[in-house]
């Protein structure tokens, strides 16, 4: 079986399209048929559009804009020969089943001999989309249901017949797993897999109990939300997202195919209010609105609507006892002695029976289905996760209470937990009473595995250092939001010690949501609160140290962020040898946003970066202009694509596509670097001076006239600009690297001083946004 | 003395810079190829020429180490004749006229090609260094101000409505498109060859669409305060173009085709932060060297950098608006800053040619606080 090279798409709606662009984030070229646009002279107008519109979209299917060139536009009546040399064919249609056959006819004559075809289908079971195919097509059919949107969204249901061929099937999952960076999750050949089966169950439980109990829809999303760790859309407001009209979608294969006692029929029960919704347009955020909507007759108010009624009044903020009184015990909330914990216990009740119910039915494995609602719907926890939190025995009894039928793998676990770590190896309850490892896939080396076995070898109340074995170390930030204090470079400074007896090399990673978000800003303004300039002096002189003995450390340093690396946090990868970056890294030097420049060697690495690696015209002022721009308006890269573009990545820095594969890739780079290593030869920067200062204060003069530089924003830029060009510096005199540093530290001190920042740095902290002063 | 008269005028097509045809085209290949055009046209020997002079206003990058000998190699012009890269920002192919016709009053050269390019995608405006004295930043501001706000400054103290600003643009594109669709520009365009072989032969910048409502929406683009946007100043833009310039003996002698003789020229200083008004000056003095009076001109171009300093320059000489720009100006046109020179003069001399005229003028305004002017009289 040849290794996939280039990928087919067919069908260039929502998910097809973005599939293709996902594709294309991998570096894979991609073929974006979609059928002949009517009325349109470009008879590949469909497809073409599609690309041009995700060009456009937020947030970006794209990685980056480079990715759109890899794909190939057409349509299926001129141009369904493209699919004759790509290795891959994703069906993505209509949901109709002769439409799939019709599709499928075709493509027998035209794929190559060992080319796999998947359907993207949500809902037809397999064993319906190959009737009437040819034995060998069958072989190489099979399942693989991404989610919307293909890009974010890391879960991909498999599904394979008894024909499949295994090298087939493999082939697909492997590609998808390294070079899409998807978690596979094998589902049996049951209508809906799981994502939709049990996902659709859930939404439309909460949507009937929500109106039988009078629940409003913000109650409803801020009960069925936040505090079982579901994204803060909750209910309504995911509904919105994904459109009303795909649950009747989904409902008529769901409902013709289940066997008529599964309770899912229950759920998907017509709901007036809804149909009388889609009607009028109101089918969600790519309609006129849902739930919520923004009323622009009324200057954008934010408006929700009555359940009861119908009619869309202003939303509101509700109260919740339920919630406020629980804290973060799922069990007392679910136990509140109010409509909303009735409303909890009841919506979270049937769904975490359901889930129950569908061991064995639509995957063997508890953990695959908890996998696939974490994935597929950014649950925190999975339901028997959950049900773990609640103890079964309780979930239980609750559930005879209301008459709810227990199923039987819940009963199974009634004296037990679910999950168990035994020996350091977490293991799940099977259907045979019996637990199981969780198994990761092949390569995969996760932290939180490293540390349900092992103790770390150095921690304190910000970080830890764990040995993740063939002498690599790893240190992990364990603050909240993995901000960095003193505690947090107390712990660096030990660990480039201790690697040094002890290691090779060292790993900068953690399994946080975000990589860091920087220097603690709250302990930070509590100390310009007070005074405490001293304090302040020390964490930032501080941190300038660690990071350069991080940088000159005599053994390699590879930082492995993913998710946002902001600030301080964008520092410290600067700092390091190189990076193994997820795909999905959001990086870069915010700090003028709170009135701050970067101060822990940020200016002088992105001004070392862009003289050196920018490939710009010769002079001093190039790359300060370059590090001026991408500083002073905080740029934040998009993806680690980005980041490389904007040097916050080297050229030569990894790239990795699954989360669960970041760990075991940096520490390979790592150990790649260690035979010779030596640490980099400081450098020296050739920088303009006062000239350079009086060129960026101009333009930043005229942003400030064309009112989009603010009062306050000329001071920061100003100090910004002061270092970036070197202070008093000449270009027959060039600077060492500590030279610019001091710059940076004079600089940001004068800046922390400043009131202005302060009230920067509480507004942030206060409401998350950055004021503008 | 010897008189100077153009003999022949080319220009590139003008593209907006970035995202039009000649993005993609370096400068030096860009005049080149407009230059050898234009001495192929002439039926000039080139062996007679005596020199190249080429205005650019930021010659540096593609666009640096003299780029006007490097041109000349390009052109395949004969390695005999001389070259010299001219700057005085928006004025710098204008002078290559002066230059040459002062050469040609004291008998030191009889034939010159007078040319200017400019690639505002390719080489920014303030260069890849921009490195002002800090010294004078502070003690004359006004030194280095950028042309948008000068234009907000005239504006201002002239007391220029949005309005009036928006129907000179207006009428800018008009005539531009006007003249466009009359085949007008036919003589006087080189189609460009870009690496990748295609042939860019059609004006990019003029919006025939261009309405009072449009440009009304703009927001301001220097000012958040201000009265100038970006439909009322010129385009970013990338062009070239050249002129044949030689003595009237030797024109006449090898039967070239003289279109216009040059009368008088001029420049003139005024203060930076209102730069736009450089023309005034200047013509002024022109005007008086050619002893003769506004009355006397039958057409004009004045550069159009931005709808505010056109206004008040056209106001403050007294021309008739009527007889300026009349095939479209630089804000419908484009501004290759150091082309521009060498446009409006080639421009205003065909010009004087097809109205039948008698006297013509090209000016223009300069940054750092300048006009120039050149008074042209038909043969």
């Amino acid at each position: 079986m040849s290794p996939i090279r280039k990928v087919a798409v067919i069908g260039a709606g929502v998910m097809g399209a973005g599939i293709a662009a996902h594709v294309a984030n991998a570096g894979v070229p991609v073929v974006l048929l979609d059928i002949v646009a009517k009325d349109n002279s470009n008879r590949s107008a469909i497809a073409e559009g599609a690309v041009e519109k995700m060009l456009k979209q937020e947030p970006a299917p794209f990685m980056s804009k480079g990715a759109a060139k890899l794909i190939t536009t057409g349509n299926t009546e001129d141009h369904l020969d493209l699919v004759k040399d790509c290795d891959w064919i994703i069906e993505a249609v209509l949901e109709r089943l002769d439409v799939k056959h019709a599709l499928y006819a075709k493509l027998e004559g035209l794929r190559k001999a060992d080319t796999v075809v998947s359907s993207n289908t949500s809902t037809i079971p397999l064993a319906e989309l190959t009737k009437g195919a040819s034995e060998d097509f069958a072989k190489h059919f099979m399942i693989a249901h991404f989610f919307n949107p293909p890009r974010y969204m890391r879960l991909l249901e498999v599904v394979k017949s008894d024909k499949t061929l295994a090298t087939a099937y493999e082939n697909v999952c492997r590609f998808a797993d390294i070079k899409l960076g998807k978690s596979i999750v094998p589902c049996n050949d049951r209508p809906g897999f799981i994502g939709n089966r049990l996902g659709v169950y859930w939404l439309q439980t909460a949507v009937l109990e929500a109106m039988a109990a009078g629940i409003t829809v913000e109650e409803a999303d801020a009960i069925i939300g936040r505090p079982m760790g579901i994204p803060k859309t909750g209910v309504f407001g995911l509904i919105d997202l994904v459109g009303l009209d795909l649950m009747p979608h989904i409902n008529v294969s769901m409902t013709a195919l289940l066997a008529k006692d599964d309770s899912y029929h229950a759920s998907a029960k017509p709901m007036p209010l809804i149909s009388k919704m889609i009607a009028e347009g109101y089918t969600g955020r790519k309609g006129k609105g849902g739930f919520y909507r923004l009323n622009r007759d009324k200057g954008k108010a934010k408006e929700a609507i009555d359940l009861m009624t119908g009619e869309y009044r202003p939303q509101l903020r509700p109260q919740i006892d339920a919630i406020d009184e629980s804290g973060r015990s799922l069990k007392k909330l679910l136990s509140h002695d109010s409509k909303h914990g009735a409303y909890a216990a009841k919506v979270m009740g049937l769904t975490l029976a359901y889930a129950s119910s569908l061991v064995g039915e639509v995957s063997d494995q508890a953990d695959a289905i908890d996998e696939a609602m974490r994935l597929g719907y950014n649950w925190k926890f999975g339901p028997f996760e959950l049900i773990d939190q609640l103890g079964s025995a309780w979930l239980i009894e609750k559930l005879q209470k209301a008459g709810v039928a227990v199923p039987k793998f819940l009963s199974l676990a009634s004296s037990k937990t679910i999950y168990r770590v035994e020996n350091g190896q977490r293991q799940v309850l099977g259907l045979d009473g019996a637990y199981h490892d969780v198994k990761r896939a092949d390569g995969v080396l996760m932290l939180e595995d490293i540390k349900r076995r092992s103790e770390p070898v150095l921690k304190n109340g910000s970080a830890a250092v764990w040995d993740i074995g063939d002498g690599v170390a790893c240190l992990e930030f364990t603050s909240k939001m993995n901000s960095l204090d003193n505690d947090s470079m107390a712990l660096i400074s030990k660990a480039v010690k201790l690697v040094q007896k002890q290691f090779k090399a060292l790993v900068i990673y953690n399994e946080g949501s975000h990589f860091s978000a920087g220097a603690n800003l709250g302990l930070a303004a509590f100390a310009a609160n007070i005074a405490a300039w001293g304090e302040i002096e020390n964490l930032v002189s501080g941190g300038q140290q660690t990071y350069m003995a991080l940088r000159y450390a005599p053994f390699p340093v590879v930082a492995a962020p993913s998710g946002m690396a902001l600030g301080g946090g964008c520092e410290i990868v600067l700092a390091s040898d190189a990076v193994q970056a997820h795909a999905e890294t959001y990086i870069g030097l915010v700090e003028v946003g709170v009135g701050l420049i970067p101060g822990w060697g940020g200016c002088k690495e992105m001004l070392r970066r862009w003289t050196t690696l920018g490939n710009l015209p010769k002079g001093p002022m190039p790359a300060v202009i370059k590090a001026f721009e991408i500083i002073s308006v905080a740029t934040v890269a998009k993806s680690a694509a980005e980041a490389k573009e904007l040097l916050f990545l080297k050229p030569d820095d990894g790239i990795t596509m699954n989360r669960y594969r970041l760990l075991a890739d940096a520490k390979a780079k790592a150990l790649s670097l260690v035979d010779g290593y030596k640490p980099p030869e400081p450098p020296t920067f050739t920088l303009p001076g006062p000239t350079g200062r009086a060129a960026l204060d101009m333009a930043v003069q005229g942003f400030y006239r064309a009112g989009k530089a603010t009062d306050y924003d000329l001071v920061v830029l100003g100090k910004l600009a002061e270092v970036l060009s070197g202070g008093d510096a000449d270009v027959i005199k060039p600077l060492t690297e500590n030279e610019v540093l001091k710059l940076e530290f004079d600089h940001f001190m004068t800046l922390v001083r400043d009131d202005r920042t302060l009230a920067r740095i509480t507004t942030m902290l206060e409401t998350g946004k950055p004021l503008r002063n | 003395m010897n008189r100077a008269v153009i003999a022949a005028y080319a220009r590139s097509p003008f593209t907006p810079a970035k995202k039009g045809e000649l993005a993609s085209v370096r400068p030096d290949d860009l005049a080149a190829q407009v230059i050898a055009a234009l001495v192929k046209n002439s039926k000039v020997n080139p062996a007679d020429l005596e020199d190249l002079l080429l205005g650019c206003a930021f010659p540096e990058g593609e666009q640096g180490l003299n780029v006007a000998r490097m041109i000349s190699f390009i052109a395949g012009l004969p390695i005999s004749l001389g070259a010299a890269t001219i700057n005085r920002y928006c004025g710098s192919s204008m002078t290559a006229v002066h230059v040459a016709a002062g050469a040609i009053a004291m008998g030191a050269g009889d034939a010159f090609i007078c040319a200017g390019v400019e690639s505002m995608t390719r080489v920014p405006m303030m260069g890849f260094n921009p490195m002002p004295n800090p010294d004078l930043v502070k003690t004359n501001p006004a030194a280095y101000m950028p042309m948008g706000d000068t234009a907000e400054n005239v504006a201002a103290r002239w007391k220029l409505s949005r309005l009036e600003q928006e129907q000179f643009a207006v009428e800018s594109h008009r005539r531009a498109a006007a003249a466009r669709a009359a085949g007008k520009f036919k003589d006087e365009i080189i189609a460009i060859t870009t690496k990748k072989g295609v042939v860019v032969s059609e004006d990019g910048c003029i919006r025939a669409d261009t309405t009072l409502e449009g440009l009304a929406a703009l927001k301001p683009a220097f000012s958040a305060t201000g009265v100038v946007t970006a439909g009322t100043s010129s385009p970013l833009t990338d062009g070239a173009a050249a002129l044949l310039v030689c003595s009237e003996s030797y024109a006449k002698k090898h039967k070239l085709n003289m279109i216009a003789a040059i009368k008088s020229v001029a420049v003139a200083g005024c203060a930076p932060d209102i730069m736009g008004i450089g023309p005034v000056g200047a013509t002024k003095k022109a005007l008086a060297r050619a002893g003769i009076t506004v009355a006397q001109l039958d057409v004009t171009e004045l550069n159009e950098a931005f709808s505010s300093q056109g206004l008040v320059s056209m106001r403050e000489i007294g021309l008739d608006a009527a007889k300026v720009n009349i095939d479209g100006g630089a804000i419908a046109l484009g501004h290759p800053l150091g082309a521009t020179g060498a446009r409006i003069v080639g421009k205003v001399a065909s010009l004087l040619v097809r109205e039948k005229g008698k006297y013509a003028l090209a000016t223009q305004c300069i940054g750092g606080g300048q006009g120039i002017a050149t008074v042209l009289e038909a043969i």
